[in-house]
């Protein structure tokens, strides 16, 4: 895999310079240091999804470095809709377009495929398994796809990050952004425990729920 | 020193000059003692007392810069604090989605509040929160027809409203106060001399609190708060006042009178945003400051002392307003 110097060099400016401190002073994210991503030779980042911003910062933390070969991974009907759309995404946020509603038959364009390939050429991947963006502040039931993945691709590492406050931003269906502190919290880079997709799946939703519990914002009790 | 930052602040006054001259010699001489106790005693943990430090060398740094170089710059910076601070304060109040039009608005409010302290017009400043906002906020919360909870929506908008922005927008009509005969500080010796009171007396409630704090006085809602601290507070604050009184147009009973109530209202301001703290189950507001938390950790005594000496000083040496 060779590293795409222009691409990276903008992507290193875009987001460091631009994106970073306007979605910290301005919307008002929350940073937390993750060096040690830089450590890590791949891996995935498994986060829950309320908000266009949920891409943005997470990709504003990453150290800079390794930004150029960190994909997200995004729906196809919604990114890539368009031809430019699809170019555009893919050039300004590095995106790995697939199809939700693929099936195997599809061959490369497989969604599965096309991330086993994006691993095999050495991309990491960030992946958000609830599928779309939900209500803020509520996790919805993620998909088994990042766990199937994870069984395939046997001693890649997963990295879960849990995020709040970032639906009250910017939600979907949202036409503005509205300035609120949200924060990121990374958890420690993880190997599965097994191979068989389903304990995968339970382990991944464990870490979460735990996540949820530390850091989840809890709702007002009904006091009238 | 005091001739090379009359050089870097040609338009300021000696006193002003000598005022920040004054704290750059302490935060000079508070590092010192920490770099050498540090020499001498390796094995102290001080991490946490050099992280405050270091802070406040930022904090003093940007606050020197964003007041004494250029007039309109000043009061940008203080329109993003209160920025910042609206935003930390309403993010912890837990509003609902359906607040979200009334929030933008409440953020739109920001620029023109200090946009009417800027040109110094002080009829429409001073009503524009407590009147206007007051009336439009509840009026855009109707429109979504969203009933549940609404009350509490529309009382924690209007408080969080006037905390953050009309509370320290204060700090800002401080400079556009008009001039005085005879005394040259101007608004920004008023500034600082209650930004720099306020702070001391923080510090200086803590120090007394912690060396000979044995009475609580408000165990449920700040443990660490004692009567030797308050009173040791309020006694020094006031001391202190009084030396650095040239900064201000008043006399000096009247300088007594100010110190001593910005050291009351300053702890007023602490206690309460404690409380709030406390109701929500948070340490800290926010993380954005390193060894202080967030905004309003550090100028929650800040919110309550800006309206309260600007109402005072603007009643006993503006009178022909």
């Amino acid at each position: 895999m060779r590293k795409p110097f222009l691409q990276s060099a903008f992507l290193k400016l875009i987001y460091k310079y631009l994106c970073r401190p306007a979605l910290r002073y301005f919307v008002g994210v929350q940073y937390v240091d993750c060096s040690f991503l830089k450590d890590e030779e791949q891996f995935i980042i498994i986060a829950n999804h309320n908000s266009h911003l949920d891409t943005l910062s997470l990709l504003t933390s990453l150290p800079c470095d390794i930004l150029w070969k960190v994909k997200p991974v995004a729906a196809e009907d919604y990114f890539g809709n368009t031809k430019l759309k699809a170019k555009l995404s893919n050039f300004f946020i590095n995106t790995l377009l697939i199809n939700r509603h693929s099936k195997r038959e599809d061959g490369e364009n497989y969604a599965m495929n096309k991330m086993t390939k994006a691993i095999d050429d050495g991309y990491s991947l960030i992946l958000f398994p609830e599928g779309s963006r939900g209500e803020p502040e509520q996790m919805s039931k993620m998909k088994s796809g990042v766990a199937r993945l994870l069984a395939h691709k046997p001693g890649l590492k997963y990295v879960p990050v849990f995020m709040t406050g970032m639906g009250t931003s910017l939600p979907k269906g949202g036409l503005v952004i509205l300035p609120h502190n949200s924060s990121l919290h990374f958890g420690e880079p993880t190997l599965p425990e097994s191979s068989d997709p389903h304990v995968i799946m339970e382990q991944i939703e464990k870490d979460f729920s735990a996540m949820v519990q530390k850091y989840g914002i809890k709702e007002d009790e009904d006091d009238d | 020193m005091k001739k090379f930052l009359s050089m870097l602040f040609p338009s300021q006054s000696n006193e002003v000059i000598l005022m920040i001259s004054i704290i750059l010699g302490i935060l000079i001489t508070v590092s010192a003692v920490l770099f050498f106790t540090k020499k001498i005693f390796p094995e102290k943990n001080l991490t946490e007392l050099e992280n405050r430090t270091k802070s406040w060398w930022i904090m003093i740094l940007i606050f020197i810069c964003a007041i004494f170089i250029n007039n309109l710059a000043s009061y940008i910076c203080l329109a993003f604090l209160s920025f910042l601070a609206f935003r930390e304060l309403y993010s912890v109040l837990h509003f609902r989605q359906s607040d979200r039009s009334a929030l933008l608005l409440a953020f739109l409010a920001i620029p023109i509040q200090y946009t009417l302290a800027y040109i110094k017009w002080y009829g429409a400043y001073i009503i524009f929160i407590p009147v206007c906002m007051f009336l439009l906020l509840p009026s855009v919360l109707v429109i979504k027809q969203d009933t549940h909870r609404i009350t509490k929506s529309m009382a924690l908008l209007q408080w969080t409203l006037m905390l953050s922005v009309f509370g320290l927008s204060h700090l800002a009509f401080l400079l556009s106060l008009p001039d005085l005969e005879g005394f040259s500080s101007g608004g920004r010796g008023l500034l600082l001399f209650l930004v720099f009171l306020t702070e001391i007396n923080d510090i200086m409630q803590y120090l007394w609190g912690k060396t000979l704090g044995k009475h609580k006085i408000l165990p449920n809602v700040s443990p660490n708060k004692t009567w030797e601290g308050f009173i040791g507070g309020l006694i020094s604050t006031t001391i202190i006042g009084y030396f650095i009184g040239f900064l201000t147009p008043l006399q000096t009973p009247y300088v007594i009178l100010t110190s001593a109530m910005i050291a009351v209202f300053g702890f007023a301001g602490d206690v309460v945003l404690s409380a709030i703290k406390r109701d929500k189950g948070i340490k800290d507001m926010s993380d954005t400051i390193p060894g202080h938390g967030g905004i309003f950790d550090r100028i929650d005594s800040l919110s309550f002392t800006a309206p309260a000496f600007f109402h005072l000083v603007y009643y006993i040496a503006y009178p022909h307003l």
